[in-house]
């Protein structure tokens, strides 16, 4: 069987500042994403339909994938073909308008695939509806994150570390909404649910550092080496899970969990970054001063 | 050790094995848990699994709440309802005065309201504040006028929609209300194996179904008065078809508070004696003629059989208010099905808004795809998990109760989704991937803490490096817990699902098959 074992970095050949700027950098980077974003479209990430309103058709047709846009009035803002699927699409339009009018339009001008139905699934979202179910996911997001801040502090009632952690947290959430820009993934209810979940899963791989540093007995860099065993381990076992989900479920097409697995995977590659790296130099910093004690 | 003490150490393992019976027993065991199941489970599965239709719509409607004084105490509602629609131009069903049952009880207010705004039926917020004002509440502003209608009303119209969806034969279904967070309150219906455009066909009219007199008067020009309202007709019966005709009917019986004003009502407008109806072809020179009318579309037109006829004569003493059942005419079987529904479920007190809808459908088909694809993904991420353990611990000893504990966090909680009749979405699927990864991550964290200073020689030691990692494990759990609790709170549709999947994993995982596993990696290795 292959081994695997987590590298042991040797922390000593490297400063404070060194260890700091490159996870600074990255989150900056990924500021100025999403700032730029803003600047050019209104809104820092590109928003699907879950929130701006808007109607979403899977079909099933003959008809070439070249013809589909002409057959609709108005024409869709998007189609994307179904990976397992030869002859299924998905269309968005930006509008919702009170009927199921688009739905119609496609049954009436599309051809059917051996006399099956055509559309398979409708979804349609008012823009009013969208806004606010927009309002109540940020509004849920920053519940979710001034809680977990709370609670590091109540966790660890030192400052500085309990500060690393809610740094870090907001990097892994940051970084992972600017690799969506960059790749083109909407917001969505899915993977709201994942900038949840990262919330949850990249802030167990810091209290295990900072517990093993501040609270067990032992010399920083040993404490640094044994956290890290069994934090490595467990964000690559997440992320290969993760990993897994989002291509099966790309395949299938199943948009929530490709969503959801591909944003966990940014997220958590980036708590790796963050936290061996960041966290881990804060700590020495607010333990031992500088490189050596 | 004796048997006694073996137990007593390893209860926790014994706890896990009697749960996952139950979980196996609620999960498999036909009938177990009650409800309809398909398949081979217990599980129920949602519409994003099973295929149908949803549509999630706010009431039309604006309302203000006026304190009892403000009313006062004298003011009558049904006076006040019928100037208020006078003054809004809209008909008398659309204005509803809900008076607290006992003036002068806890409840301080009483609240107007209209099924009407500015895209249906044209009344603006400041019309409507203008309208009460001349309906002699001087001190209402546009600002007192809130959006949508009172919990009430809502409530009534999910009783009538469920009714009529039943009505319809349409089964499984389910109708709730939704409330986000800024305080918009929506209408959820919910129907497997339908097209959302027969769903919102049956709740888009109100239903309001009324018999209407049509009559020369003295002056001798045609008059349509209404003589019966739904609520007046009881006892509704299957629809029948009239013998050698191609005429349908439903039969019902009028409320005996009404049936003599009814019966005085068709002396009045001339039927005592029989009329024959010729409506439909000559509307200015037919006799007496019952019209059957459904929010404001008459649907047929009959006359009256003589010997009926001269039942009426005699108002509240006459032979029909001793008998009074009566017929409601309809020109075809699909025709009289609706007006049978719309008579059983009663009409729909407002509108919903369809403009501000979103419809959600997805065909069998699809549905199926998506539940046998995600079974697939979850298998798939499970068995990536377990490989990595198994490379970095090396060891099955150590791995194998790692991947059987994990799963069994899954299989106690599919076995609740069971028992509680959970509706399985693609959303849940999410949570259980989600609770394999957080619940593998900290049995790694455990298995690390008790392996990590060599051998374990006592349960001492065991005991102490695994209440060790239990703190770190805690925290973790708690975190997730608070990140969590929002989504699980506040309403986002498919998220509400995920996050209580993944609050109960976290705190089966914390709760029973952590410390279980526990208790498998010291017989592990202590060797006892």
């Amino acid at each position: 069987m292959v081994d695997f074992e987590v590298p042991d970095v040797d922390y000593t050949r490297y400063t404070n500042r060194q260890l700091m700027a490159i996870p600074l950098v990255v989150l900056a980077i990924a500021l100025v994403i999403l700032s730029g974003w803003y600047v050019m479209t209104g809104s820092p990430v590109n928003q699907s339909i879950d929130f701006t309103g808007g109607t979403e058709l899977t079909v099933q047709t003959d008809t070439p994938r070249g013809d589909l846009a002409a057959q609709f009035d108005p024409a869709p803002t998007s189609i994307q073909s179904v990976t397992d699927q030869e002859n299924r699409y998905i269309l968005t339009f930006k509008e919702s308008g009170g009927s199921t009018d688009l739905a119609q339009q496609a049954e009436q001008n599309l051809r059917p695939a051996d006399g099956a139905d055509v559309v398979l699934s409708y979804q349609q979202v008012s823009p009013g509806f969208g806004s606010s179910t927009q309002q109540t996911a940020l509004f849920g997001l920053a519940l979710a994150f001034v809680g977990m801040s709370i609670l590091a502090f109540v966790l660890f009632r030192t400052f500085i570390p309990s500060l690393g952690i809610v740094i870090s947290a907001f990097s892994d959430i940051m970084v992972p909404l600017a690799l969506m820009n960059v790749f083109g993934i909407e917001l969505s209810l899915g993977t709201v649910a994942a900038l949840l979940m990262l919330i949850g899963y990249s802030v167990d791989s810091d209290i295990l550092l900072t517990n093993h540093i501040l609270r067990r007995s032992g010399e920083f860099y040993e404490s640094t080496y044994r956290a890290m065993r069994t934090g490595v381990t467990m964000t690559l076992t997440s992320i290969s899970a993760m990993a897994v989900m989002a291509i099966v479920a790309f395949v299938f097409r199943i948009e929530l969990l490709a969503s959801i697995g591909l944003v966990l995977v940014f997220g958590l590659a980036t708590d790796l970054m963050n936290t061996y790296m960041f966290n881990v130099s804060l700590l020495r910093w607010y333990k031992i001063g500088g490189v050596e004690s | 050790m004796s048997a006694l003490d073996r137990i007593r150490e390893n209860w926790q393992i014994i706890l896990l094995v009697i749960l996952l019976v139950v979980s196996g027993v609620a999960l498999f065991v036909p009938g177990v848990v009650g409800g309809s199941s398909d398949g081979s489970t217990n599980l129920q599965y949602g519409l994003e699994l099973d295929g149908g239709s949803r549509i999630r719509a706010p009431v039309v409607g604006m309302k203000v709440e006026l304190s009892v004084d403000q009313f006062g105490n004298e003011t009558a509602p049904g006076e006040v309802e019928s100037t208020l629609s006078g003054e809004l131009g809209v008909e008398r069903q659309d204005v509803r005065v809900l008076v607290p049952r006992e003036r002068g009880d806890n409840v301080r207010t009483v609240a107007v309201e209209v099924f009407a705004d500015d895209t249906h039926g044209n009344v603006t917020p400041e019309e409507f504040a203008a309208a009460l004002r001349a309906t002699g509440f001087g001190g209402v502003t546009v600002d007192d006028v809130e959006d949508g209608v009172t919990a009430k009303t809502r409530s009534e119209m999910v009783g009538t929609i469920r009714t009529k969806i039943s009505e319809a034969g349409f089964a499984g279904r389910t109708v709730r209300q939704a409330t986000t967070v800024d305080g918009e309150h929506f209408i959820v219906v919910a129907v497997p194996d339908k097209d959302p455009d027969e769903v919102r066909e049956l709740i888009s009219s109100r239903g309001r179904v009324t018999v209407d007199a049509y009559y020369r008067n003295e002056s001798g020009t045609y008059v349509q008065k209404t003589v019966l309202t739904g609520p007046e007709m009881e006892n509704i019966g299957s629809v029948q078809q009239e013998q050698n005709s191609d005429t349908y009917f439903v039969p019902i019986v009028v409320s005996d508070d009404v049936s003599g004003r009814f019966a005085q009502d068709m002396v009045d407008g001339g039927f005592q004696s029989g009329s024959q109806c010729t409506y439909t072809q000559n509307p200015n020179g037919t006799d007496p003629c019952l019209l059957v009318v459904v929010d404001n579309q008459v649907v047929d037109a009959y006359g009256v059989q003589p010997d009926l006829g001269r039942a009426f004569v005699g108002g509240p003493n006459s032979d029909f208010a001793n008998d009074p059942s009566f017929r409601i005419m309809a020109p075809n079987y699909s025709e009289a099905r609706d007006i049978r529904i719309n008579l059983q479920a009663g009409s729909l007190r407002a509108p919903l808004d369809f403009e501000e809808a979103t419809t959600f459908q997805i065909r069998p088909a699809l549905a199926e795809d998506f539940k046998r694809n995600s079974l697939i993904t979850g298998v798939i991420a499970v068995l990536a998990v377990s490989i990595v353990v198994f490379i970095r611990y090396n060891d099955v000893r150590v791995a194998a109760p790692m991947i059987v504990t994990a799963l069994s966090e899954v299989a106690l909680l599919l076995g609740f989704a069971a028992a509680i009749q959970l509706q399985l979405d693609l959303s849940h699927i999410a949570g259980f991937i989600a609770v394999v990864g957080t619940g593998a991550d900290d049995l790694i964290i455990i298995a690390d803490e008790v392996l990590s200073e060599g051998e374990v020689h006592s349960a001492r030691v065991f005991q102490n490096r695994f209440r060790k990692a239990f703190w770190v494990i805690g925290a973790a759990a708690a975190t997730t817990i608070v990140a969590m609790s929002p989504l699980a709170y506040l309403s986002l549709g498919d998220l509400r699902g995920f996050a209580i999947i993944t609050i109960l994993g976290v705190l089966i995982g914390v709760l029973i098959t952590r410390p279980a596993y526990g208790n498998i990696l010291r017989t592990l290795t202590t060797d006892q």
